[in-house]
Protein backbone atom coordinates (compact mmCIF):
# COMPACT_ATOMS: atom_id res chain seq x y z
CA UNK A 1 0.00 0.00 0.00
CA UNK A 2 2.84 2.17 0.27
CA UNK A 3 4.47 1.44 -3.17
CA UNK A 4 2.70 4.39 -4.83
CA UNK A 5 4.84 7.31 -4.03
CA UNK A 6 2.20 9.99 -2.78
CA UNK A 7 1.66 6.99 -0.09
CA UNK A 8 5.21 7.01 1.30
CA UNK A 9 5.21 10.79 1.40
CA UNK A 10 1.90 10.70 3.68
CA UNK A 11 3.72 7.89 5.61
CA UNK A 12 6.23 9.82 6.34
CA UNK A 13 4.30 13.20 7.13
CA UNK A 14 2.10 11.27 9.70
CA UNK A 15 5.46 9.37 11.32
CA UNK A 16 6.55 13.31 12.14
CA UNK A 17 2.83 13.89 13.47
CA UNK A 18 3.74 10.87 15.87
CA UNK A 19 7.25 11.61 16.76
CA UNK A 20 6.47 14.94 17.85
CA UNK A 21 3.49 13.87 19.57
CA UNK A 22 6.06 11.99 21.63
CA UNK A 23 8.31 14.63 22.58
CA UNK A 24 5.86 17.27 23.79
CA UNK A 25 6.43 16.35 27.58
CA UNK A 26 10.08 15.84 27.17
CA UNK A 27 12.67 17.40 29.39
CA UNK A 28 15.16 19.81 27.21
CA UNK A 29 18.53 19.41 27.09
CA UNK A 30 21.27 22.42 27.95
CA UNK A 31 25.04 22.51 26.31
CA UNK A 32 27.10 25.26 26.58
CA UNK A 33 30.64 26.24 27.28
CA UNK A 34 32.01 27.85 30.30
CA UNK A 35 35.14 29.10 31.81
CA UNK A 36 36.26 25.90 32.79
CA UNK A 37 35.05 23.94 29.52
CA UNK A 38 31.39 22.50 28.99
CA UNK A 39 28.64 22.13 31.21
CA UNK A 40 25.49 20.06 30.01
CA UNK A 41 22.00 20.29 32.44
CA UNK A 42 18.51 18.95 32.11
CA UNK A 43 16.28 17.84 35.06
CA UNK A 44 14.91 14.24 34.62
CA UNK A 45 12.21 11.44 36.44
CA UNK A 46 14.46 9.02 37.29
CA UNK A 47 16.43 7.65 34.58
CA UNK A 48 19.11 9.68 34.03
CA UNK A 49 20.03 11.62 30.21
CA UNK A 50 23.68 12.44 30.52
CA UNK A 51 26.06 10.10 29.84
CA UNK A 52 30.18 9.90 28.95
CA UNK A 53 31.02 8.41 25.59
CA UNK A 54 34.59 8.92 25.44
CA UNK A 55 37.66 10.91 27.01
CA UNK A 56 36.11 14.20 25.41
CA UNK A 57 32.62 13.23 24.53
CA UNK A 58 29.64 13.69 26.62
CA UNK A 59 25.52 12.97 25.24
CA UNK A 60 22.80 14.15 26.43
CA UNK A 61 19.25 13.07 24.70
CA UNK A 62 15.62 13.48 25.13
CA UNK A 63 13.13 10.76 24.26
CA UNK A 64 12.45 6.97 24.98
CA UNK A 65 15.30 5.68 27.29
CA UNK A 66 15.34 1.99 25.15
CA UNK A 67 16.21 3.93 22.13
CA UNK A 68 18.82 6.34 23.95
CA UNK A 69 20.47 3.16 25.41
CA UNK A 70 20.52 1.31 21.84
CA UNK A 71 21.92 4.12 20.19
CA UNK A 72 24.31 5.02 23.40
CA UNK A 73 25.48 1.77 23.38
CA UNK A 74 26.43 1.98 19.73
CA UNK A 75 28.12 5.13 19.88
CA UNK A 76 30.40 3.68 22.41
CA UNK A 77 31.46 0.72 20.73
CA UNK A 78 32.66 3.01 17.68
CA UNK A 79 34.55 5.34 19.74
CA UNK A 80 35.96 2.59 21.92
CA UNK A 81 37.59 0.73 18.80
CA UNK A 82 38.10 3.70 16.90
CA UNK A 83 39.80 5.36 20.06
CA UNK A 84 42.07 1.52 20.56
CA UNK A 85 42.42 0.85 16.41
CA UNK A 86 43.85 4.56 15.28
CA UNK A 87 43.85 6.75 18.57
CA UNK A 88 42.24 8.57 21.45
CA UNK A 89 42.56 11.57 19.31
CA UNK A 90 40.83 10.17 16.49
CA UNK A 91 37.62 10.21 18.08
CA UNK A 92 35.45 12.89 17.25
CA UNK A 93 31.43 13.22 17.77
CA UNK A 94 31.67 14.81 13.60
CA UNK A 95 32.55 11.30 12.91
CA UNK A 96 30.37 9.60 15.23
CA UNK A 97 27.41 11.55 14.21
CA UNK A 98 27.61 11.57 10.48
CA UNK A 99 29.04 8.49 9.41
CA UNK A 100 27.77 6.56 12.35
CA UNK A 101 24.60 7.52 14.09
CA UNK A 102 22.96 9.77 12.39
CA UNK A 103 22.90 7.67 9.22
CA UNK A 104 21.31 4.49 11.61
CA UNK A 105 18.58 7.59 12.69
CA UNK A 106 17.53 8.43 9.43
CA UNK A 107 17.43 4.66 8.20
CA UNK A 108 15.27 3.85 10.74
CA UNK A 109 12.65 7.11 10.41
CA UNK A 110 12.07 7.00 6.35
CA UNK A 111 11.37 2.95 6.70
CA UNK A 112 8.33 3.25 7.72
CA UNK A 113 6.97 -0.32 8.38
CA UNK A 114 9.96 -0.56 11.03
CA UNK A 115 9.46 1.51 14.37
CA UNK A 116 11.52 4.82 14.50
CA UNK A 117 13.67 5.99 17.03
CA UNK A 118 12.46 8.23 19.54
CA UNK A 119 15.20 10.54 20.28
CA UNK A 120 16.86 13.93 20.09
CA UNK A 121 20.49 13.34 20.70
CA UNK A 122 23.25 16.00 21.86
CA UNK A 123 26.87 15.70 21.59
CA UNK A 124 29.18 17.82 23.33
CA UNK A 125 32.66 17.10 22.54
CA UNK A 126 35.57 19.53 24.73
CA UNK A 127 38.32 20.48 21.20
CA UNK A 128 42.05 20.33 22.70
CA UNK A 129 41.79 24.54 22.30
CA UNK A 130 38.56 26.56 23.39
CA UNK A 131 38.08 27.34 19.52
CA UNK A 132 37.94 23.57 18.86
CA UNK A 133 34.78 23.08 21.12
CA UNK A 134 31.71 21.56 19.19
CA UNK A 135 28.01 20.66 19.57
CA UNK A 136 25.85 18.27 17.42
CA UNK A 137 22.26 17.68 18.07
CA UNK A 138 20.78 15.08 15.64
CA UNK A 139 16.58 15.09 15.18
CA UNK A 140 14.54 12.23 15.26
CA UNK A 141 15.05 11.95 11.15
CA UNK A 142 18.38 11.90 10.86
CA UNK A 143 19.24 15.79 10.32
CA UNK A 144 21.69 16.79 12.35
CA UNK A 145 23.28 20.47 13.07
CA UNK A 146 26.97 21.29 13.78
CA UNK A 147 27.59 24.53 16.50
CA UNK A 148 30.50 25.92 18.56
CA UNK A 149 29.56 27.48 21.69
CA UNK A 150 25.89 25.92 22.69
CA UNK A 151 23.17 23.86 21.67
CA UNK A 152 19.69 22.87 23.22
CA UNK A 153 17.32 19.32 22.61
CA UNK A 154 13.33 21.01 23.06
CA UNK A 155 10.40 19.19 21.95
CA UNK A 156 9.95 21.60 18.49
CA UNK A 157 12.42 23.75 16.62
CA UNK A 158 10.52 27.01 17.69
CA UNK A 159 11.15 26.39 21.49
CA UNK A 160 15.07 25.28 20.91
CA UNK A 161 15.08 28.85 19.17
CA UNK A 162 13.78 30.45 21.43
CA UNK A 163 16.44 28.93 24.43
CA UNK A 164 19.15 29.69 21.94
CA UNK A 165 18.20 33.35 21.64
CA UNK A 166 17.97 33.50 25.23
CA UNK A 167 21.77 31.32 25.61
CA UNK A 168 23.13 33.90 22.98
CA UNK A 169 22.31 36.25 25.26
CA UNK A 170 23.42 34.77 28.93
CA UNK A 171 25.80 32.51 28.13
CA UNK A 172 29.77 32.89 27.05
CA UNK A 173 32.66 31.29 27.74
CA UNK A 174 33.76 33.53 30.46
CA UNK A 175 31.30 32.34 32.91
CA UNK A 176 32.14 30.75 36.15
CA UNK A 177 30.60 27.10 36.61
CA UNK A 178 28.01 29.04 39.68
CA UNK A 179 27.05 31.19 37.42
CA UNK A 180 27.07 28.56 33.89
CA UNK A 181 24.93 26.66 36.24
CA UNK A 182 22.30 29.01 36.91
CA UNK A 183 22.11 30.22 33.23
CA UNK A 184 21.61 26.55 32.12
CA UNK A 185 18.62 26.00 34.64
CA UNK A 186 17.00 28.95 33.75
CA UNK A 187 17.21 28.36 29.95
CA UNK A 188 16.08 24.77 30.88
CA UNK A 189 13.19 26.60 32.65
CA UNK A 190 12.47 28.38 29.68
CA UNK A 191 11.89 25.51 27.51
CA UNK A 192 10.30 23.34 29.69
CA UNK A 193 7.44 26.45 30.34
CA UNK A 194 7.28 26.69 26.45
CA UNK A 195 6.60 23.23 26.01
CA UNK A 196 3.62 23.29 28.69
CA UNK A 197 2.48 26.20 27.28
CA UNK A 198 2.50 24.48 23.68
CA UNK A 199 0.60 21.46 25.63
CA UNK A 200 -1.91 23.82 27.31
CA UNK A 201 -2.69 25.92 23.76
CA UNK A 202 -3.63 22.88 21.61
CA UNK A 203 -5.60 21.71 24.61
CA UNK A 204 -7.35 24.62 24.37
CA UNK A 205 -7.25 25.73 20.61
CA UNK A 206 -10.25 23.83 19.68
CA UNK A 207 -12.94 25.61 21.83
CA UNK A 208 -11.27 28.90 22.08
CA UNK A 209 -10.28 31.00 18.46
CA UNK A 210 -6.46 31.01 17.74
CA UNK A 211 -6.53 34.73 17.79
CA UNK A 212 -6.11 35.05 21.33
CA UNK A 213 -2.60 33.40 21.48
CA UNK A 214 -1.33 34.31 25.32
CA UNK A 215 1.05 36.96 25.38
CA UNK A 216 4.58 36.33 25.60
CA UNK A 217 5.98 35.24 29.01
CA UNK A 218 8.42 36.80 30.97
CA UNK A 219 11.94 35.87 31.12
CA UNK A 220 13.76 37.35 34.08
CA UNK A 221 15.63 35.44 36.19
CA UNK A 222 12.56 35.86 38.75
CA UNK A 223 9.84 34.29 37.28
CA UNK A 224 11.64 31.00 35.30
CA UNK A 225 13.37 30.42 38.79
CA UNK A 226 9.60 30.45 39.58
CA UNK A 227 8.96 27.94 36.92
CA UNK A 228 11.40 25.88 37.65
CA UNK A 229 11.05 25.70 41.25
CA UNK A 230 7.51 24.69 40.74
CA UNK A 231 8.60 22.22 38.12
CA UNK A 232 11.57 20.20 39.63
CA UNK A 233 9.49 18.93 42.45
CA UNK A 234 10.64 14.99 42.70
CA UNK A 235 12.25 15.23 39.66
CA UNK A 236 16.38 15.50 39.84
CA UNK A 237 18.44 18.01 38.42
CA UNK A 238 21.43 16.72 36.44
CA UNK A 239 24.53 18.20 35.22
CA UNK A 240 27.64 17.05 33.89
CA UNK A 241 31.09 18.77 32.64
CA UNK A 242 33.61 18.28 30.58
CA UNK A 243 36.29 19.98 32.07
CA UNK A 244 39.61 21.15 30.55
CA UNK A 245 41.66 20.82 33.21
CA UNK A 246 40.56 17.28 35.11
CA UNK A 247 43.38 15.48 35.62
CA UNK A 248 43.89 12.19 33.57
CA UNK A 249 42.10 11.59 29.83
CA UNK A 250 39.05 11.27 31.00
CA UNK A 251 37.45 15.05 31.27
CA UNK A 252 34.14 13.88 32.10
CA UNK A 253 32.81 14.25 35.24
CA UNK A 254 28.79 14.31 36.35
CA UNK A 255 28.39 16.62 39.09
CA UNK A 256 27.50 14.95 42.49
CA UNK A 257 24.64 15.94 44.48
CA UNK A 258 26.37 17.81 47.47
CA UNK A 259 28.53 20.06 44.84
CA UNK A 260 25.55 20.53 42.61
CA UNK A 261 23.49 21.52 46.01
CA UNK A 262 26.10 24.61 46.69
CA UNK A 263 25.84 25.60 43.12
CA UNK A 264 22.59 26.03 42.68
CA UNK A 265 20.87 28.95 42.79
CA UNK A 266 20.07 29.84 46.60
CA UNK A 267 16.23 29.74 46.98
CA UNK A 268 16.64 26.95 45.05
CA UNK A 269 19.50 24.87 47.27
CA UNK A 270 16.54 22.83 50.00
CA UNK A 271 14.27 21.45 47.83
CA UNK A 272 17.04 19.00 45.15
CA UNK A 273 20.20 19.50 47.51
CA UNK A 274 19.91 15.57 49.17
CA UNK B 1 25.77 -6.08 21.28
CA UNK B 2 28.07 -5.75 23.72
CA UNK B 3 25.78 -5.65 26.87
CA UNK B 4 28.18 -6.91 29.07
CA UNK B 5 30.35 -4.35 28.64
CA UNK B 6 33.31 -6.28 27.62
CA UNK B 7 35.62 -4.50 25.41
CA UNK B 8 38.02 -7.52 24.58
CA UNK B 9 35.25 -9.54 23.35
CA UNK B 10 34.02 -6.73 21.10
CA UNK B 11 37.54 -6.43 19.49
CA UNK B 12 37.71 -10.27 18.81
CA UNK B 13 34.46 -9.94 17.47
CA UNK B 14 36.03 -7.63 15.26
CA UNK B 15 38.82 -10.16 14.28
CA UNK B 16 41.29 -8.64 16.75
CA UNK B 17 44.04 -11.72 18.14
CA UNK B 18 46.58 -10.32 20.95
CA UNK B 19 50.07 -11.43 20.02
CA UNK B 20 49.36 -12.51 16.06
CA UNK B 21 50.60 -15.75 15.14
CA UNK B 22 53.49 -16.16 17.20
CA UNK B 23 56.38 -18.11 15.25
CA UNK B 24 59.42 -17.61 17.22
CA UNK B 25 62.22 -16.29 15.34
CA UNK B 26 65.24 -18.49 17.17
CA UNK B 27 68.59 -16.42 16.95
CA UNK B 28 66.81 -12.90 17.46
CA UNK B 29 67.12 -11.77 20.39
CA UNK B 30 63.93 -9.95 21.99
CA UNK B 31 63.73 -6.54 23.63
CA UNK B 32 63.40 -7.82 27.52
CA UNK B 33 65.27 -6.56 30.76
CA UNK B 34 64.14 -4.70 33.31
CA UNK B 35 63.73 -4.84 37.59
CA UNK B 36 60.42 -3.26 38.71
CA UNK B 37 58.82 -3.53 41.94
CA UNK B 38 55.83 -3.56 44.39
CA UNK B 39 55.37 -2.69 48.10
CA UNK B 40 52.80 -1.70 50.72
CA UNK B 41 54.03 1.52 52.40
CA UNK B 42 52.22 3.40 54.92
CA UNK B 43 49.26 5.94 52.55
CA UNK B 44 49.01 2.97 49.58
CA UNK B 45 51.43 0.81 47.39
CA UNK B 46 54.63 2.41 45.93
CA UNK B 47 55.58 0.35 42.10
CA UNK B 48 58.45 1.36 40.64
CA UNK B 49 61.22 0.11 37.46
CA UNK B 50 64.37 1.11 36.26
CA UNK B 51 64.21 2.87 32.33
CA UNK B 52 66.62 0.38 30.53
CA UNK B 53 65.25 -1.48 27.37
CA UNK B 54 67.93 -4.49 26.43
CA UNK B 55 68.18 -6.68 23.39
CA UNK B 56 70.92 -9.18 24.10
CA UNK B 57 73.56 -6.44 24.77
CA UNK B 58 72.39 -4.14 23.22
CA UNK B 59 71.02 -1.64 24.82
CA UNK B 60 68.05 -0.20 22.90
CA UNK B 61 66.71 2.76 24.92
CA UNK B 62 67.63 3.93 28.56
CA UNK B 63 64.38 6.34 29.13
CA UNK B 64 61.38 3.51 28.95
CA UNK B 65 58.42 3.51 31.03
CA UNK B 66 57.82 0.57 32.76
CA UNK B 67 55.13 1.30 35.27
CA UNK B 68 51.88 2.37 32.82
CA UNK B 69 49.28 3.90 34.16
CA UNK B 70 46.01 2.35 33.41
CA UNK B 71 43.39 3.99 35.48
CA UNK B 72 43.49 6.72 37.98
CA UNK B 73 44.13 3.68 41.03
CA UNK B 74 45.77 1.00 39.15
CA UNK B 75 49.32 0.25 37.33
CA UNK B 76 50.58 -2.40 35.32
CA UNK B 77 54.47 -2.57 35.75
CA UNK B 78 55.79 -4.62 33.39
CA UNK B 79 59.25 -7.40 32.41
CA UNK B 80 59.06 -8.84 29.56
CA UNK B 81 58.25 -8.32 25.67
CA UNK B 82 57.65 -4.22 25.50
CA UNK B 83 55.55 -4.52 22.57
CA UNK B 84 53.14 -7.31 23.57
CA UNK B 85 53.08 -5.58 27.10
CA UNK B 86 52.15 -2.18 25.50
CA UNK B 87 49.27 -3.59 23.53
CA UNK B 88 47.92 -5.12 26.94
CA UNK B 89 47.67 -1.69 28.87
CA UNK B 90 46.25 -0.24 26.23
CA UNK B 91 43.65 -2.82 25.73
CA UNK B 92 42.95 -2.77 29.75
CA UNK B 93 42.81 1.03 29.63
CA UNK B 94 40.06 0.62 27.02
CA UNK B 95 38.80 -2.11 28.88
CA UNK B 96 38.19 -0.62 32.41
CA UNK B 97 37.01 3.02 30.15
CA UNK B 98 34.32 0.93 27.96
CA UNK B 99 33.03 -1.03 31.03
CA UNK B 100 32.61 1.96 33.44
CA UNK B 101 30.67 4.03 30.88
CA UNK B 102 28.75 1.14 29.38
CA UNK B 103 27.78 0.17 33.17
CA UNK B 104 27.97 3.19 34.74
CA UNK B 105 29.89 2.20 37.46
CA UNK B 106 33.60 1.72 37.69
CA UNK B 107 35.02 -2.65 37.25
CA UNK B 108 35.77 -3.68 40.60
CA UNK B 109 39.25 -4.70 41.68
CA UNK B 110 38.29 -8.26 41.18
CA UNK B 111 36.86 -7.63 37.99
CA UNK B 112 40.50 -6.08 36.84
CA UNK B 113 42.68 -8.53 38.12
CA UNK B 114 40.75 -11.04 36.17
CA UNK B 115 40.91 -8.82 32.89
CA UNK B 116 45.11 -9.04 33.39
CA UNK B 117 45.23 -12.92 34.13
CA UNK B 118 42.72 -13.34 31.03
CA UNK B 119 44.94 -11.35 28.87
CA UNK B 120 48.08 -13.16 30.05
CA UNK B 121 46.46 -16.76 29.44
CA UNK B 122 45.53 -15.40 25.65
CA UNK B 123 49.07 -14.50 25.15
CA UNK B 124 50.54 -17.79 25.97
CA UNK B 125 51.15 -19.11 22.87
CA UNK B 126 53.16 -16.27 21.93
CA UNK B 127 54.93 -16.41 25.39
CA UNK B 128 55.93 -19.87 24.59
CA UNK B 129 57.28 -19.26 20.92
CA UNK B 130 59.17 -17.01 22.56
CA UNK B 131 58.23 -13.56 21.01
CA UNK B 132 55.66 -12.27 23.57
CA UNK B 133 56.66 -13.49 27.59
CA UNK B 134 55.34 -10.77 29.41
CA UNK B 135 55.77 -11.09 33.46
CA UNK B 136 54.38 -7.70 35.07
CA UNK B 137 53.07 -6.49 38.39
CA UNK B 138 49.91 -5.27 39.31
CA UNK B 139 49.54 -2.47 41.80
CA UNK B 140 46.51 -0.71 42.73
CA UNK B 141 44.02 0.92 45.73
CA UNK B 142 41.05 -0.98 46.17
CA UNK B 143 38.81 1.75 46.50
CA UNK B 144 35.87 -0.28 48.02
CA UNK B 145 37.73 -1.97 50.56
CA UNK B 146 40.10 0.67 50.83
CA UNK B 147 43.08 -1.31 50.82
CA UNK B 148 45.85 -1.55 48.63
CA UNK B 149 47.02 -3.95 46.68
CA UNK B 150 50.15 -6.38 45.47
CA UNK B 151 49.33 -9.14 42.73
CA UNK B 152 52.42 -10.44 40.60
CA UNK B 153 52.03 -13.04 37.59
CA UNK B 154 53.83 -15.94 35.79
CA UNK B 155 54.11 -16.03 32.16
CA UNK B 156 50.73 -18.11 32.07
CA UNK B 157 48.76 -15.88 33.73
CA UNK B 158 48.70 -17.56 37.12
CA UNK B 159 48.13 -15.10 39.24
CA UNK B 160 49.67 -14.39 43.40
CA UNK B 161 49.23 -12.24 45.55
CA UNK B 162 52.27 -10.42 46.81
CA UNK B 163 51.47 -9.47 50.48
CA UNK B 164 53.97 -7.06 51.27
CA UNK B 165 55.49 -6.95 48.01
CA UNK B 166 56.31 -8.04 45.03
CA UNK B 167 59.52 -8.28 42.06
CA UNK B 168 59.52 -8.63 38.84
CA UNK B 169 62.15 -8.78 35.87
CA UNK B 170 65.97 -10.01 35.44
CA UNK B 171 66.82 -7.61 37.91
CA UNK B 172 64.71 -8.92 40.71
CA UNK B 173 66.41 -12.15 42.14
CA UNK B 174 68.98 -9.15 43.90
CA UNK B 175 66.54 -7.33 45.58
CA UNK B 176 63.84 -10.15 46.40
CA UNK B 177 66.43 -11.12 49.15
CA UNK B 178 66.83 -7.34 50.24
CA UNK B 179 63.33 -6.86 50.85
CA UNK B 180 62.54 -10.00 52.54
CA UNK B 181 65.46 -8.79 54.67
CA UNK B 182 64.32 -4.97 55.18
CA UNK B 183 60.75 -6.12 55.97
CA UNK B 184 61.58 -8.95 57.95
CA UNK B 185 64.70 -7.57 60.44
CA UNK B 186 64.80 -3.88 59.08
CA UNK B 187 63.81 -1.04 62.14
CA UNK B 188 60.43 -1.54 60.96
CA UNK B 189 58.40 -3.13 58.24
CA UNK B 190 57.70 -1.69 54.75
CA UNK B 191 54.21 -1.17 55.45
CA UNK B 192 54.87 1.64 58.03
CA UNK B 193 57.43 3.47 56.37
CA UNK B 194 56.28 7.14 55.14
CA UNK B 195 56.42 8.07 51.55
CA UNK B 196 59.50 9.59 51.32
CA UNK B 197 61.34 6.26 53.21
CA UNK B 198 59.86 4.13 51.08
CA UNK B 199 61.30 6.58 48.02
CA UNK B 200 65.19 6.22 49.60
CA UNK B 201 64.83 2.73 49.72
CA UNK B 202 63.30 2.18 46.59
CA UNK B 203 65.96 4.02 44.91
CA UNK B 204 68.79 1.92 47.18
CA UNK B 205 66.91 -1.19 45.99
CA UNK B 206 67.13 -0.43 42.04
CA UNK B 207 70.40 0.81 42.63
CA UNK B 208 71.17 -2.84 44.09
CA UNK B 209 69.18 -4.48 41.26
CA UNK B 210 71.26 -2.48 38.60
CA UNK B 211 74.90 -2.88 40.29
CA UNK B 212 74.00 -7.00 39.91
CA UNK B 213 72.41 -6.70 36.54
CA UNK B 214 73.55 -5.60 33.42
CA UNK B 215 69.76 -5.02 32.09
CA UNK B 216 68.82 -2.96 34.63
CA UNK B 217 69.74 0.42 34.32
CA UNK B 218 71.07 2.13 37.51
CA UNK B 219 70.37 6.09 38.04
CA UNK B 220 72.89 7.99 36.11
CA UNK B 221 73.04 11.52 37.43
CA UNK B 222 75.07 12.65 34.87
CA UNK B 223 72.11 12.43 32.10
CA UNK B 224 69.77 13.14 35.03
CA UNK B 225 67.86 9.85 34.44
CA UNK B 226 66.28 8.58 37.45
CA UNK B 227 63.82 5.55 37.85
CA UNK B 228 59.65 6.01 37.72
CA UNK B 229 58.85 5.74 41.16
CA UNK B 230 55.02 6.00 41.55
CA UNK B 231 52.49 6.15 44.58
CA UNK B 232 49.10 5.45 44.57
CA UNK B 233 46.51 5.64 47.69
CA UNK B 234 43.20 6.20 48.46
CA UNK B 235 43.30 10.08 46.61
CA UNK B 236 44.75 8.22 43.31
CA UNK B 237 48.13 8.18 41.28
CA UNK B 238 50.92 10.01 41.83
CA UNK B 239 54.51 10.22 39.75
CA UNK B 240 57.61 11.65 42.48
CA UNK B 241 58.69 14.33 40.01
CA UNK B 242 62.75 13.99 39.76
CA UNK B 243 63.37 17.36 41.47
CA UNK B 244 62.07 15.04 44.42
CA UNK B 245 64.22 12.10 43.43
CA UNK B 246 67.45 13.91 43.01
CA UNK B 247 68.08 15.28 46.35
CA UNK B 248 67.13 12.34 47.92
CA UNK B 249 69.62 9.99 45.85
CA UNK B 250 72.29 12.48 46.34
CA UNK B 251 71.64 12.90 50.23
CA UNK B 252 70.57 9.12 50.62
CA UNK B 253 71.95 6.85 48.37
CA UNK B 254 75.46 7.55 47.18
CA UNK B 255 78.02 6.40 49.07
CA UNK B 256 80.05 8.36 51.06
CA UNK B 257 84.09 7.66 51.06
CA UNK B 258 86.14 9.63 54.01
Amino acid sequence: MYEEPYRWVEAVSNRRTYLDEQFKQGSPVVAFAYDGGLLLTTVSKGTPKLYEIYDRIALAGMGHPADLEKLRFSLLEMAHTEGFNRSPSDVTGARLVKYGVAPVIKQAFEEVFKAPFIVKILLAELGQKREKDAFLTINYDGTFEETTAYAVLAATPTIQKEMTAYLRQEAGPALSLEQAVGVALRTWALGDRAQQQAVEESNQSDETSRSSRAAPLPTDAASLLAHLRSSVGEKMIECALLERNYPGTSKYRALKPDELGRLLPKDLRSPVAE
Amino acid sequence: MGMQGDFYQLLKEQGYQLGGSAAGAPGQEMTTATTILAFKYRDGVLVAGDRRATAGNMVMYDRTDKVLEIDPHSVLAIAGVPATAYEMVRILEHSFKYYRRTQLQELSFDGKLRAVSKLLKENVAAALAGTGAVVPVFAGYDVDHGAAKIYFYDILGAEFEGVEYAVSGSGSPTIRGILHYLNTWGDRPLSALSEEEATIQTLRLLTSAAEFDSATGGVNRDANLYPVVKLITQDGLRTVPDSTLKPLFERNVTRVRR
